[in-house]
């Protein structure tokens, strides 16, 4: 019997800052065994048990895409005691990962269609997941035109901001970041993320948007996505509830009668409808 | 179906005989309870007792439990290897609500795509040897309106029956068969089976308490929002009591506890009725006070488990309603949102 509970064993073999705070850092992992890596078959959108042995684990979604093969990424914010430990580790640091956890965001029905994706904060990083396996050469013809949209408070916070760049000049990405507040040295734009979704305004015709960020923003981008004719279905996001075992046996991330680790974390608006409000 | 008559008076030494040879947890009286403890030498199993202080869940998911281990070495905590694995086992003296128990639990723990390999061990090694309830022994025993009924054989491996002089020995599955050779060869007579179905009627006519249990359903459907959620926790304690007492809540924890060079991650029985159970790390907590804590209790009893595993998770026991400090009633909350 596979034993769901045990983590594979995997090596820290570089930890990027992604943020001049220092609390967002983005560590990357590789299997110390191979089988392991062959199990680890994940599809953007998943999350994964981080294991520090002597601390606990924390779940934490998979911020690499499957076409990156060798390793796998996760951007962590400083917070509890797992991720104050995670922050503390060195690169070639031995620990844990349990997973790949969760359905994912819904490649198969994404396929064929304009994406718009909305991203606010560090709750991009499950959106890097997508946005890179979009891109990647062989599956770029599969999905339509990509949008993007990416704030942060600051420009000190916006993370992945080599991959930005590298995104900006892609003549198949139409990319839109901003920042609550920029600095002197800031040249992009300025404004919230629903503003500059407003702003965009990107069709709703064929096109699903998949956003991710703090309850704030999302409940003031919903609102433009339904004006610009998006419906239910075609909003879809990624919730968050405190979770232990992953696998939809230890009872605490329910909302309503789904397991947000087993079901979720994906849910479509109008799957979220049918849902309770306990989240 | 092998069946089996034997002398009432030989029970405790067949019990003791098995005991042997084999690990048996059976009722014991210790202090001022009745409860499940590996039978040693010398201890009497008890027969004639109403019903344990605590489910006997904690027998395949135990209160506390060692998941893995892990050592220190120079490159850090490394994993070393997994618990211990499971001996067969006999649990005898199970009620028929508590070894219905298991059949709940198992559409959780022993689900197709996960497995939760601690309990499934142990509950494919161990036989359950239940005692029919002839009399429901409380007044709170609600088992007919769940699901259940004072001689459910929902299960168990072997049933036994007390039909009067005599108890009728149920070999029910092939685990339980296993045990036959313990029960001598007095095969039971057609008699002691029609003193059985007598018996199973008249013990279920005898349950006092009846709550709509399945009744509900429908209002919980539509009424996660409700002033009824406002009326029955103000008075609760959030000591947990109800959940660790009850034999199919589930709920754990898991953490790691480190001492030297050594470490283990174990899980711990949790309970939605604690504040933190949910807390998040950032302050958040979906389910802010004690009211969205029994609103959840409720639902994942008689709504949420019925829509993912289609039962009740509730075996009708009446240890909640029994040992709760301010006497919250689950009867009540059940009868009272069958009259909205």
């Amino acid at each position: 019997m596979q034993n769901p509970y045990i983590p594979m064993p995997v090596e820290v073999i570089k930890i990027i800052t992604e943020v001049d705070t220092k609390d967002i850092k983005t560590f990357r992992l590789a299997f110390l065994n191979k089988e392991d890596e062959e199990r680890f078959k994940y599809t953007p959108g998943q999350f994964a048990e981080l294991s520090i042995y002597g601390k606990g684990e924390s779940p934490i979604g998979i911020a690499s895409s499957p076409t990156q093969p060798g390793y796998i990424e996760f951007t962590v914010q400083k917070a509890g005691v797992v991720t104050s430990a995670l922050h503390a580790m060195e690169e070639g640091a031995k620990m844990g990962v349990r997973g790949p956890l969760g359905n994912s965001w819904p490649i198969e029905y994404l396929e064929g269609k304009n994406i718009v994706i909305v991203g606010g904060g560090f709750a991009f990083t499950t959106l890097r997941s997508l946005l890179n396996y979009m891109i990647y050469e062989e599956n770029r013809k599969r999905f339509g035109k990509i949008t993007v949209v990416y704030g942060a408070r600051s420009p000190g916070l916006l993370i992945y901001k080599d991959e930005l760049e590298a995104w900006g000049k892609r003549d198949d990405v139409n990319l839109h970041v901003t920042v609550d507040k920029g600095d002197e040295t800031w040249k992009g734009k300025e404004g919230f993320v629903p503003a500059v979704c407003e702003e965009v305004a990107p069709s709703s015709e064929n096109a699903v948007t998949v956003i991710c960020g703090p309850p704030v923003m999302i409940r003031f981008t919903l609102p433009v996505f339904f004006n610009l004719g998006f419906s239910k279905e075609n909003i879809i996001t990624s919730l968050e509830m405190r979770m232990k075992c992953g696998i939809g046996k230890c009872g605490r991330c329910n909302v309503g009668n789904k397991y947000v680790c087993k079901d979720g974390p994906v849910f479509s608006l109008a799957e979220l409808d049918q849902l309770t409000k306990e989240y | 179906m092998e069946k089996r008559s034997i002398k009432k008076e030989t029970l405790t030494g067949i019990i003791k005989k098995i005991a042997g040879e084999m690990r048996v947890f059976a009722p014991v009286k210790e202090e001022d309870g009745v409860f499940f403890r590996v039978l040693g030498e010398g201890v009497e199993p008890q027969i004639n007792y109403a019903n344990t202080k605590n489910a006997p869940k904690n027998i395949f998911f135990p209160r506390t439990e060692k998941m893995m281990k892990y050592t220190r070495t120079d490159k850090g905590m490394e994993f070393v290897e997994n618990g211990e694995e499971a001996k067969d086992a006999v649990l005898f003296g199970a009620r028929p609500c508590d070894a219905r128990s298991f059949v709940l639990l198992d559409r959780l723990f022993d689900q197709e795509k996960y497995k939760d390999p601690y309990y499934v061990d142990k509950r494919e090694k161990t036989v359950i040897l239940t005692i029919a309830c002839v009399h429901p022994p409380y007044s709170t025993c609600f088992c007919t309106s769940v699901g259940g009924s004072p001689t459910s054989e929902e299960g168990s491996d072997v049933m036994l029956t007390d039909v009067g002089d005599s108890y009728l020995v149920e070999f029910l599955t092939p685990k339980g068969e296993k045990l036959l050779k313990y029960f001598g060869d007095t095969q039971a007579d057609a008699d002691a089976e029609a003193k059985k179905k007598e018996i199973a009627e008249k013990a279920a006519s005898e349950i006092a308490s009846h709550v709509p249990a399945k009744e509900i359903k429908t209002f919980l459907d539509e009424n996660f929002e409700h002033p009824f959620w406002d009326t029955i926790h103000q008075k609760c304690l959030a000591c947990g009591t109800c959940t660790f007492l009850c034999p199919t809540c589930h709920c754990f924890d898991i953490s790691d506890e480190v001492k030297g060079p050594d470490g283990v991650r174990i899980r711990n029985w949790d309970s939605c009725m604690f504040p933190m159970f949910t807390m998040e790390t950032s302050g958040h907590n979906p389910r802010p006070s004690q009211k969205e804590r029994w609103r959840q209790r409720t639902m994942h009893k008689f709504k949420y488990y019925v829509d993912m595993f289609n039962a009740i998770s509730c075996v009708g026991c009446g240890r909640c309603v029994m040992y709760c400090p301010v006497n919250i009633d689950i009867r009540k909350i059940v009868t009272d949102i069958s009259k909205l």
